[in-house]
């Protein structure tokens, strides 16, 4: 069976105008251009295999996703209704073209135009995404088995340490960040988990904007346009 | 009574057609070509007194001296494989005017960013390394004391990588055409096409046009009339499907010339006539072949495995040495006469799918010393040419001399990937016919034995594991 090269360029042509109305207003929703929109719905369409939504199976089976430590928790934001800004919980079993752009949108940089409130609006949104990514079951606190958690994907898997290894460092991470935020905290209290401010105070440092974007380029902007010039 | 062989006739030659008779050459072909030529002469002294009765006389002249020259100046040199150095003139000035015009264009629009490599996807990728992406991370909370250095931040860099993926990944890049660094003039390759200034449109007609018109279809047309017994009366064919029956009719030639030859020189010859054959399609596709490493062809009873871009490759690859190909049923006629030449590997439709009858019968073939080299594509299907997909593992199970051979197209040219949902077999071709040139470049190569590497998945982890506990047990030390 000979695999094809993937479809979708060609069922673009005759729906344009159809597709600029819903573009705009996915446009205006995500803060992607339209050039960009059109990009992404055209990987949208050769992930589902030209269907209208996408399930979890078809985002795992993306191979260079495979090497990726934290794969599950990657998919699976994507399904998380949180992530939709709809104010709803739970999670979808499929999503489709919208939520798609909705939670790439968290990964777009801002621009020049973006005012500092804006960025700080940015910064929030993201730092939630992540937030949510490791509450898994969204009660607003990572706790102490979801951090080991993140930590024993992230380290155990390649087999190089133990699974007690992994919880001893997960262990100790987690007890310096309850030292660092709760500093007065005696040896009987329990510390609860990491809360949303709290999870915004340890990544206060970082600079988000920069660290957590990617740079959709516009690939139809002509790097060379030719006869017409105004110079 | 007419005692002439059968003569075609075409719609622009009224006074009879050259003959499309049988190799042998006619007393009759001899004195005809010599009056011929007493009229071309006869012609060229009444110039003077021309009047326009007579234009359709000097454009016939013209036009069988036209014809005189493409047969001796691109049948015969691509037949036998020499170049007389026209199409290499052609090429350079050709790359003259591409970098002329370049900058040309990029001079227009100094102002504008212009992105200098091109990048062949949706998304920037950044080129750090994880370790430094992590450090940088980390910069902004000192080390902790004890335990593992590790931290909620290091998920970034795991996300966005993971993002990216699901954005674009290695394969679907390999799917589009190449994006050209400086584009090539060619309106198909300029994604975003608004306008051509009339100079260039006739820049490119007065470059082109008598590659398209003089050199092709001639060339084709020459290579039809070539063709014996066969039973195609096609005498209105327009030029371009003529080019495509020119490929059927080059191996009934071929076939027919064995049928009169000694049972001893019949491999020997039937060799010779399939290269001349390829040498003159591509020759019709315009192609310069350049060949690297000559030392490593493959040799009989071997197995050769190239990447594969467009249909055109066995063209290019046959330029230089005969091959077996394997083959699903084909039109009757084309078919048996193909067997008795050439021995291909054949298979019917139904057997294609019996992975072990495939085998045995690869292996038979191969086992025989005096059989060609098969020639495999292992990709399975045409990829862009900027790099390779995995390995369909059949052809490396049979247990043969594996000889590797590289294709690369030149994409200054043209595109010569064949994108088979996007095109059609014609329209590709039709595409083929008209760029500009076909350049490319094939590479035998050797094969080295070296160790496999550990796989890449378990690296990244072992990696990224090292940094944390690394640095824990440098940290423990203080």
């Amino acid at each position: 069976m000979r695999p094809d090269a993937p479809r979708g360029t060609a069922a673009m042509g005759a729906s344009q105008t159809r597709n600029e109305h819903k573009y705009h207003d996915l446009a205006d929703k995500s803060g992607f251009s339209l050039e960009q929109i059109e990009n992404l719905y055209k990987r949208f369409q050769q992930l589902s295999d030209n269907e209208e939504t996408i399930s979890r199976e078809q985002l795992d089976s993306i191979p260079s996703l495979a090497n990726n430590p934290i794969k599950k928790q990657i998919v699976e934001a994507f399904f998380d209704k949180r992530n939709q800004h709809h104010n709803e919980v739970g999670s979808c079993g499929e999503i489709g073209f919208e939520q798609f752009l909705m939670v790439m949108s968290h990964f777009r940089p801002p621009s020049l135009k973006t005012t500092e409130e804006e960025k700080e609006t940015m910064r929030k949104v993201k730092l939630r995404f992540l937030f949510n990514m490791h509450d898994t079951d969204n009660d607003g606190i990572i706790t102490l088995v979801e951090y080991r958690k993140v930590v024993e994907e992230l380290l155990s898997k390649s087999g190089n340490i133990e699974q007690e290894a992994a919880k001893a460092i997960a262990d100790a991470a987690m007890l310096e960040v309850a030292s660092t935020n709760v500093p007065h905290m005696a040896p009987d209290d329990f510390y609860e988990g990491i809360t949303f401010e709290h999870f915004e105070q340890i990544l206060k440092g970082l600079e988000m904007e920069s660290r957590m974007h990617i740079r959709f380029l516009d690939v139809d902007t002509p790097t060379l346009r030719c006869g017409k010039s105004t110079s | 009574m007419n005692t002439e062989p059968r003569v075609m006739r075409f719609p622009y030659c009224p006074h009879g057609a050259l003959h499309g008779g049988s190799l042998r050459l006619h007393r009759r072909t001899v004195v005809r070509t010599g009056l011929l030529y007493t009229q071309a002469k006869g012609l060229l002294d009444t110039l003077g007194k021309v009047e326009m009765e007579d234009f359709g006389a000097f454009v016939l002249w013209a036009l069988k001296i036209w014809l005189y020259l493409v047969i001796s100046l691109i049948m015969i040199p691509a037949m036998f494989g020499f170049s007389l150095g026209i199409s290499e003139t052609y090429m350079t000035i050709l790359v003259k005017t591409l970098e002329w015009a370049t900058l040309k264009i990029q001079k227009g629009h100094a102002d504008e960013q212009l992105e200098a490599s091109a990048s062949n996807g949706l998304i920037q990728r950044e080129d750090g390394s994880m370790e430094k992406e992590l450090e940088e991370l980390r910069r902004s909370r000192p080390k902790p004391p004890v335990g593992g250095d590790f931290t909620l931040s290091d998920c970034f860099y795991f996300t966005r990588r993971g993002i990216e993926s699901i954005v674009e990944d290695e394969v679907t890049q390999r799917f589009t055409s190449e994006e050209l660094v400086s584009w090539n003039l060619l309106t198909r390759s300029h994604k975003d096409f608004e306008y051509i200034s009339l100079k260039l449109t006739l820049d490119n007609l007065g470059l082109h046009w008598p590659h398209l018109v003089g050199h092709r279809n001639i060339c084709s047309w020459i290579t039809s009339k070539l063709e014996v017994t066969t039973n195609y009366n096609n005498p209105n064919d327009s030029h371009i499907p003529s080019n495509f029956f020119s490929y059927g009719d080059c191996y009934l030639l071929m076939c027919a010339s064995l049928r009169m030859c000694v049972f001893r020189m019949k491999f020997w010859l039937s060799e010779l006539v399939h290269v001349m054959c390829y040498r003159i399609c591509a020759r019709g596709l315009s192609a310069t072949i350049h060949y690297h490493n000559r030392e490593n062809k493959p040799k009989k009873g071997g197995i050769c495995v190239a990447n594969h871009t467009s249909p055109i490759d066995v063209v290019i690859l046959c330029n230089d040495g005969c091959y077996a190909m394997v083959h699903g049923g084909l039109m009757g006629v084309l078919q048996r006469a193909m067997v008795r030449s050439c021995p291909h590997v054949w298979f019917e439709r139904a057997e294609m799918k019996d992975r072990h009858l495939v085998t045995k019968r690869l292996q038979d073939h191969v086992n025989d010393k005096t059989k060609l080299p098969i020639l495999i594509f292992p990709e399975g299907t045409c990829v862009n040419n900027t790099s390779v997909m995995m390995f369909k593992k059949g052809s490396f199970e049979i247990g043969a001399t594996i000889y590797p051979v590289a294709i690369k197209y030149d994409p200054k040219f043209g595109d010569a990937f064949w994108n088979s949902s996007k095109y059609s077999m014609v329209s590709y071709l039709l595409r083929m016919m008209t760029s500009w040139a076909l350049v490319c470049n094939v590479w035998d190569g050797g094969l080295k034995r070296a160790k496999v590497k550990e796989s890449f998945k378990e690296e990244q982890q072992k990696q990224y594991s090292s940094m944390v506990v690394g640095e824990d047990s440098s940290s423990n030390s203080d």
